[in-house]
Formats: structure tokens, sequence, C-alpha cells
């Protein structure tokens, strides 16, 4: 019998026993370099009773912030700033932490754009290279600077300027998030659902997938209810059923619950996979972690069922 | 000569493409020579999937007489993702096969690494493509290039503007790298084989998903950058079945029943090209890389086992990439 407390205790035991010296987590096990993706999935996943791992991966994270304002995609990283910028600004959010550190991720957000933004590529778009179907003027963020918007970190911005204090740029930081919705509904799949961000190329449909759909939808959580948002829980309660790898099933359980449809035979089987087999990659081990919680009616996204 | 619309576009294409090879070749950027004076390939029957693709490829590499004795092997696979009846990916079987020859032949590790560019959930593809059952019963271990460790390595060719890349440590310290693509045309790169399936070792934790400035900077260009820096030692392409037309996701099955084995990245391409019924002269990656990276000549490529067989029809490709298709009674093949 598997039991979603025992797998989740498990998993919170792997994920302490992962973090390095330093207070961040690698994606991979066996690796020494910290990374920020698993680092603020794992924050996030911690019990507020692991005090210490917490105060470590907090004083990490603010310890590598770029000057800029926004975080790196892993230690060593150049300090241009990264799609993962949004997540650390969330995850801090969650744990209470404000301040200048906070203050300046945020201004870096709101300056941060997709490059399809730019009057020149818009024009580039809407005349000479028009094979993926999207609007250019409605635009996110890119996964770094000088490329354009895709759904991961529009939708970790998103996430992380739905939940943060407005200050001084009350009207930019509406625009933006405005815009970002707008970009995600743009890009659609037609059968509902996202992929990383081409929902049609070449005049063919490109299939969703379950991750990206699962973060989507967490940060449109709140929007006015739509056919958009209607069909892409339809599609990923379907793709649900015959998927089994940790990382989309344990995505797609937090977003489900989120939306409140049911989750308890997904819990069953992510508790089976966690169970049956040890998960190497540090990121995965923090998601299974905090969609395992969901058993126990608390969602670490902001939902308590 | 009547010229339709599509033979003016076609032409008008080629004559564009030519334009930007003619610049691409126009200064050398590249700080590394890898060609050698002759390269080798050879082209080996296989009729599906199902054969004993073991022994074909054990006889394929006695042909290149490779010494990997202690030596780890790196087999990186084409894995984009996973749409059912579609030929996306590198057959499992192929690789499996691949990784118990290597194994036979001395090598001290083999692992199988990639990146893929589209899809996050690289355990998803893993599992769903076959992947993941096929290599936990080899127990021949699976890296994911896109959460890897990553080392800063300084680029040996200049063709982005970029003047290093994050590379995931596997790769920086394997040593024997091999390309594994499948061959398929591209709706962006006209082809993508064992050098265009090489961007799956640029890590999407750094560069995102999918990886973005690679196209920003150019896709040729970037091939060729790539290439230069991780050295691919050999090639094994399936083109058991291969895929024709929208690739590298939406295209169509095209079976060619061959296996094609090189020990130049640029050799391999071009002799791929000539079975797809492409001219590799102009498909601009290879045209540059054969300065430096490879041969792309017939007459510097020593052709093992079975020889180059012109399809009937050249590959569907979508409208922009036509003009690499040859009509082989009037272009002829060099």
């Amino acid at each position: 019998m598997y039991d979603p407390q025992r797998a989740k205790h498990l998993c919170s035991e792997q994920l302490i026993a992962r973090q390095l010296p330093q207070g961040g987590w690698p994606f991979n096990s066996n690796a020494k370099q910290s990374a920020v993706e698993p680092t603020a999935l794992a924050l996030l996943a911690l019990s507020s009773n692991s005090v210490r791992e917490r105060d470590a991966a907090i004083r990490f994270l603010l310890h590598i912030q770029n000057p800029n304002g926004s975080w790196p995609a892993f230690v060593g990283d150049d300090g241009e700033g990264s799609g993962f910028t949004g997540l650390v600004l969330y995850v801090l959010n969650c744990c209470g932490v404000g301040g200048k550190a906070d203050d300046r991720a945020i201004r870096w957000l709101l300056h941060s754009r997709g490059w399809e933004s730019h009057w020149l590529w818009k024009w580039k778009f809407r005349t000479t290279d028009r094979h993926v179907r999207f609007d250019p003027d409605k635009f996110g963020w890119p996964w770094m600077p000088e490329t354009v918007s895709w759904v991961v970190p529009t939708s970790y911005s998103l996430l992380a300027l739905k939940n943060c204090i407005p200050g001084s740029q009350e009207d930019l930081l509406q625009f933006r998030i405005r815009r970002g919705v707008e970009m995600l509904y743009d890009r659609t799949c037609p059968q509902g659902g996202w992929n990383a961000g081409n929902g049609v190329v070449y005049g063919r449909p490109l299939a969703p997938h379950p991750d990206a759909t699962a973060i989507a939808l967490l940060a449109l959580r709140g929007e006015p209810a739509n056919h958009l948002v209607t069909a892409s829980l339809d599609w990923l309660e379907r793709r649900a059923q015959v998927c089994s790898a940790p990382w989309s099933l344990a995505w797609t359980i937090l977003a489900l619950n989120a939306f409140r449809r049911a989750t308890q035979p997904l819990i069953n089987r992510l508790t089976a996979v966690v169970q049956s087999d040890e998960i190497n990659d540090g990121a995965t081990l923090a998601v299974v972690s905090m969609a395992l919680t969901c058993a126990s009616g608390l969602n670490a996204f902001g939902v308590h069922s | 000569m009547k010229v339709d619309r599509r033979t003016f576009l076609a032409g008008s294409l080629g004559l564009a493409a030519g334009a930007a090879t003619t610049a691409l070749l126009a200064k050398p950027k590249y700080h590394v020579i890898r060609r050698r004076a002759r390269s080798r390939v050879a082209i080996l029957s296989a009729g599906s999937y199902s054969e004993n693709l073991e022994q074909i490829l054990r006889h394929g590499l006695e042909l290149f007489h490779l010494d990997i004795r202690g030596k780890p092997v790196l087999l990186k696979p084409n894995l984009v993702d996973y749409v059912p009846g579609n030929h996306i990916n590198t057959h499992p079987l192929l690789v499996s096969a691949a990784a118990e020859c290597f194994h036979r032949l001395g090598a001290k590790t083999v692992l199988v690494g990639e990146g893929p560019g589209h899809q996050r959930d690289t355990e998803l593809v893993l599992i769903e493509s076959g992947f993941a059952d096929q290599l936990r019963q080899q127990r021949v271990p699976f890296v994911d290039l896109n959460r890897d460790e990553l080392v800063e390595r300084p680029l040996l060719a200049n063709y982005t503007g970029m003047k290093s890349f994050w590379l995931p440590r596997t790769i920086v310290e394997s040593d024997f790298v091999v390309s594994m693509p499948k061959v398929k045309a591209h709706h962006w790169s006209g082809v993508t084989l064992s050098m265009k399936n090489m961007f799956g070792v640029v890590p999407g934790a750094k560069y995102g998903w999918p990886k973005n400035i690679l196209h920003w900077k150019g896709i040729q260009e970037s091939i060729l950058d790539i290439c230069a820096t991780v050295p691919v030692h050999f090639v094994i392409a399936d083109a058991i079945v291969a895929m024709e037309g929208n690739g590298p996701l939406n295209g169509d099955a095209r079976p060619l029943n061959r296996i094609i084995l090189a020990d130049d990245p640029v050799a391999a391409d071009a002799t791929c090209a000539r079975l797809m019924g492409f001219d590799p002269d102009r498909i601009v990656h290879i045209r540059a890389g054969a300065q430096f990276l490879g041969n792309c000549s017939t007459s510097r490529i020593d052709q093992l086992a079975e020889p180059v067989c012109l399809p009937e029809m050249p590959f569907q490709t979508v409208p922009e990439f036509e003009y690499l298709r040859v009509n082989n009674h009037l272009d002829g093949l060099t």
C-alpha cells in the first residue's frame, strides 16, 4: 500500500540530504554546482520545520542575486539574468522575504521583456517571419536576454508579479501582468494546453506539454474563467491518465489541485513512482514533494483546499 | 524556358542561400582544423528496426578499426519530443545496439546523453519513446544534458559572435562522442543530421527551452560554432525510417532502410544529404563545415559497404528549402 505522507517524508529527507554546504541545490544528485531552479523549488517544498535548511537556502539565493536585480541560472553564470528570476522572487515572497532584494528583482522583471516587443522584431514577425503563429504585440518574458518570450519564464514571472506588493510602478506592473496573461492565451495549442510556446508552426499544430501547461495554469489562476483555461485543464486531465514521469505528473497535480479538480488517483500513482525508484533530479524531487503535500490539503502554490 | 512562380521562388531562395554561404565562407572564422585528408563513410542496409541491429552495426564498425579501448564513450541520440506515430527520435533499439557494440569494443564506459530542445521533461520523452526501458534493461546510464553541471568553454569558431558556451561536464569529459541523429528534413535548417544534432549538448538550464539564442545568432552559424568546440568523433545516423517535409516534429515518415556510419560529421551529413536527394553544397553548415570540420566532396570520402544511392524522388521540404533538392537528371551530384 502506498502512503503519500510517507513518500513526502522520504522526499523531504532526500532534499535535505542533497543541500549543498553553501545552501543551494544542484539538479543532479551527484553534482556540486548549485542551480537556481532546484534551489527555489526545494525552498518552497521544505516544511516550515526545516528552519536551518530554509534559512541557508534564503541566504544563498540573496547572496547570488545579480547586481541588476535578476537571478542567474546557476552559480558561476553571467550576471545578465535568467528566466528563473520570477520563480525565485515568487518563492522568496512566499517565505516572507522582501526588502531591497525584492524591489530590485521587481524592477528587473518589469523591464525585462521578450524581443518580439521591439518594433524591429515585431515588424519582422509580422512580415518576413510568419511561420510560427503568434501575435508579437502580446509579449512576456524570455529565458535569457535578447531572445523572445516563452511560456515557462512568463508563467514564473506572472506568479511573482501577481504576488508582489505594488510599489511606485503600479501602472507598469499591471501593464506587464496584462500583457503576460495575453501572451499566454495567445500561445495556447489548438487542442488546449501549452508547450514551450509554439502552438502552431508551418500551419501544423504542435502538441502541448504537461509541465508547461500546468505552470501556465498556475500563473493564470485568478483570471476570469474562459474556454482556453477550461480546454487546457481538460487536456491536462486526459494527458495525466497516461503520464508516469514524476516531473510532469507532479506539476499536473499542483495545477489540477489549484483548480479544484480531482487529483487523488494521480497522487497515488506519483506515490508509487516515488517509493519504487529514487528521483535523481533535485528540481523534480522538490516538485514531487510539493505535489504529495496536496494529499493533505495544502498546495505550495498558494491554494489551501 | 518557362519559369513559374514556384521555380522562381525556389531559385531566389537558392541564390539567397548561396549569398549567405558566400558570406559565411568569405573569411575563415575558425581556430581549429579537424578536417583530415580523407574520411570514411559506410552505408549499411537495415530493412527495419526488428532486424539484428547489433550485428549490422558490429560488422559496420569493424570497417573502421576504431580503437576506443579504455575510453569513456558518449552516445548522443536525437531526442526531441514524443508524438505517437511520428518518427521524431533516433530509435532506441539502434542506440541500444550501439551501446552494446561500444561495450564490446572495450569502451571504459558508455553513456547516453541528450538535452532536448523543446520538451523540458526529458524523463517523459525517455519513458514514452521506449528509451527508459531499453536503457534500464542494458544498464546504460542516461545523462540529461539540459541539467548537467556546467563548464564554460571558449568557442573554437566565431560564426555566432559569441565568445564562449556553457557546456555539460559530461560532454567536456567524454573522450569519444558519437552523434546519432535521426535523418530528417528540418523547417528551420533544411536538414537535421549529425552536426545539427549537436544542438542537444547546449544546456537548457542556461539557454532555455527552446535554445532560442542559437536561433537568434543563426542556426547555421551556431551549428558551426558548436561542432568546432565539441568534436564529433563518430556518427551513427538512423535512416532506417527517416523524416521528410515539415521536420523535426511534424514531417512524414520516409523509409530509407539505411544506417550511415562515418568517422567525420561533415562527410556523414554530406552523404545523408545525398541519400535524401539534396545537394550538400547547398546546405550552408555542411559547405562551410567542409573548410575545417570535415570533408564534403565525394573525392575525399572513402565509401565503405554500400554505394550512395540517390532516391527516385528527393525528400520533401518546406518551400524555403526546396532549393536543396536535386533534380537527378538535370543537376547531377558531386
